[in-house]
């Protein structure tokens, strides 16, 4: 799932009218920031923490979805949807592990924007 | 200038919303990561619009949403409830819960803009009524006013009608106008009432206008025929004045009718008695007596202030109602200080 990443920038632009300096804003901040969501995730599932699994999920599903990463944002959905349903931590590392890869992705990818 | 309030847990949402909202123009947009905050903030401030996010750790937008339209400057600000696609039942919620629109995320620009301009348009129809509302509260609040010091004056000329046809002096109007005022007050009445009765009492004796001269301008003790007819004057006040939309001519009417009554049932003209007799003539009726007696006419000197306390002392509960003698008497310093504020100008004796 995180190989083959393109970042669609024709695509993010459009939805932002062209406007280059809020995406130079956005991508910065999501650099700064793509850490601290990987990690958040990561201690949720180390807490067991479900309803704040879902919460972290729902974000970062919204996250890559500003950034055009549909596959990405679905990864996240599926996240949610498990950690709503009550899935258990064992059951949820995996895709906690592939949404944290795509986060890192879309940052590599915009980082060479 | 549009305020425009944006809460949402995610920097990077603050900041598309921000840029967005400044490019809109005539915005200004105030950031909360935390709904707490921007409620707390909500207490001092009124934004035109709200934006929040639905899913936010510690308050989610369907709490925020229902928060703050509990508040009264909250009950018809626009807000927008940023959701995602698959979020339909969120977004009934919110359309329960006081939500006006939504936003979809990803946030697209074209949609975003036409979302909030319509928002912000329906904010700016909202304070134009308000406006509106408030010019036209303001000028009904001027014409009333108008029409009350038409009124007043229309109820000093009424009274002044009265005074050229009765030996009793401008004055005497005002004494025992304020006598009254001041009785109400200390009887505990409300302001309302106790304006009321300051603005009404100068027309108690405005039946007066209907007694012949030979009646009213005779020196000397009338008969016991003449009395009967000067007895009239309560009646045809209160004919004069009855009928009236407004407050003070109806009081008027209620006290030229029953402040000649008395506490025991032996007064004039329906011999009513005790609470029978309405409060405002029963307070006239203190203030009224007191006034004559410690006034001179052509046929009498002025009685001393002290003599005529110990007289409406002796009638409490015969002629006076004995709450409304105590009231006065209670107030016997005010009662001195009107005395003194309102002299006669001339010499009653002609």
């Amino acid at each position: 799932m995180s190989q083959g990443f393109f970042l669609d920038k024709a695509r993010i632009l459009e939805r932002l009218g062209d406007d280059e300096e809020i995406f130079a804003a956005l991508a910065d901040l999501y650099l700064q920031d793509v850490e601290a969501y990987c990690g958040q995730l990561g201690a949720a599932l180390a807490a067991a923490d479900n309803a704040v699994l879902c919460r972290e999920a729902h974000t970062v599903k919204g996250l890559l979805a500003t950034f055009a990463d549909d596959d990405g944002a679905a990864l996240a959905f599926a996240l949610e949807g498990q950690a709503r349903a009550g899935a258990a931590p064992a059951a949820l590392a995996a895709a906690v592990a592939a949404v944290q890869a795509r986060l890192r992705l879309v940052g590599e990818a915009l980082r060479t924007a | 200038m549009h305020t425009v309030l944006i809460v949402d847990d995610s920097d990077i949402n603050l900041t598309l919303i921000k840029a967005l909202v400044l490019r809109l123009g005539e915005c200004t947009p105030v950031l909360f990561e935390h709904p707490l905050r921007a409620l707390e903030w909500c207490a001092d401030h009124v934004p035109d619009l709200v934006i929040v996010d639905y899913m936010m750790p510690d308050m989610d937008g369907l709490a925020f949403i229902r928060a703050f339209r509990a508040r009264p400057e909250g009950a018809d600000i626009p807000v927008l409830m940023i959701t995602a696609n698959d979020q339909r039942d969120v977004r009934y919620e919110a359309l329960d819960g006081g939500a006006n629109d939504f936003l979809n995320k990803p946030i697209d620009r074209a949609e975003f803009s036409a979302r909030v301009r319509n928002m912000l348009a329906l904010r700016t129809s909202q304070k134009h009524l308000a406006d509106r509302a408030r010019h036209l509260a303001a000028l009904v609040d001027e014409r009333t006013a108008a029409i009350r010091e038409r009124e007043k004056e229309l109820i000093v000329r009424i009274s002044r009608a009265a005074e050229f046809r009765d030996p009793e002096t401008g004055a005497h109007i005002q004494r025992m106008a304020h006598y009254s005022h001041l009785i109400a007050d200390a009887l505990g009445l409300p302001e309302a009432d106790r304006k009321l009765i300051l603005e009404a009492a100068p027309m108690h004796d405005v039946g007066k206008i209907g007694i012949p001269d030979y009646i009213l301008l005779k020196p000397g003790r009338l008969t016991p025929e003449e009395f009967e007819i000067m007895k009239g004057h309560a009646r045809l006040g209160y004919e004069l004045l009855q009928g009236s939309g407004s407050a003070v001519l109806k009081a008027g009417a209620e006290i030229a009718y029953a402040h000649h009554e008395k506490f025991d049932g032996s007064g004039y003209p329906n011999r009513l008695a005790g609470e029978a007799i309405p409060l405002y003539g029963r307070i006239v009726a203190v203030a009224d007596v007191f006034d004559a007696l410690t006034s001179q006419r052509p046929y009498k000197k002025a009685w001393a202030l002290e003599d005529a306390a110990s007289f409406l002392h002796d009638g409490a509960g015969s002629h006076f109602d004995p709450a409304c003698v105590d009231a006065f008497l209670k107030r016997w310093d005010g009662a001195i200080a009107i005395r003194c504020r309102f002299q006669d100008e001339e010499d009653p004796s002609y």
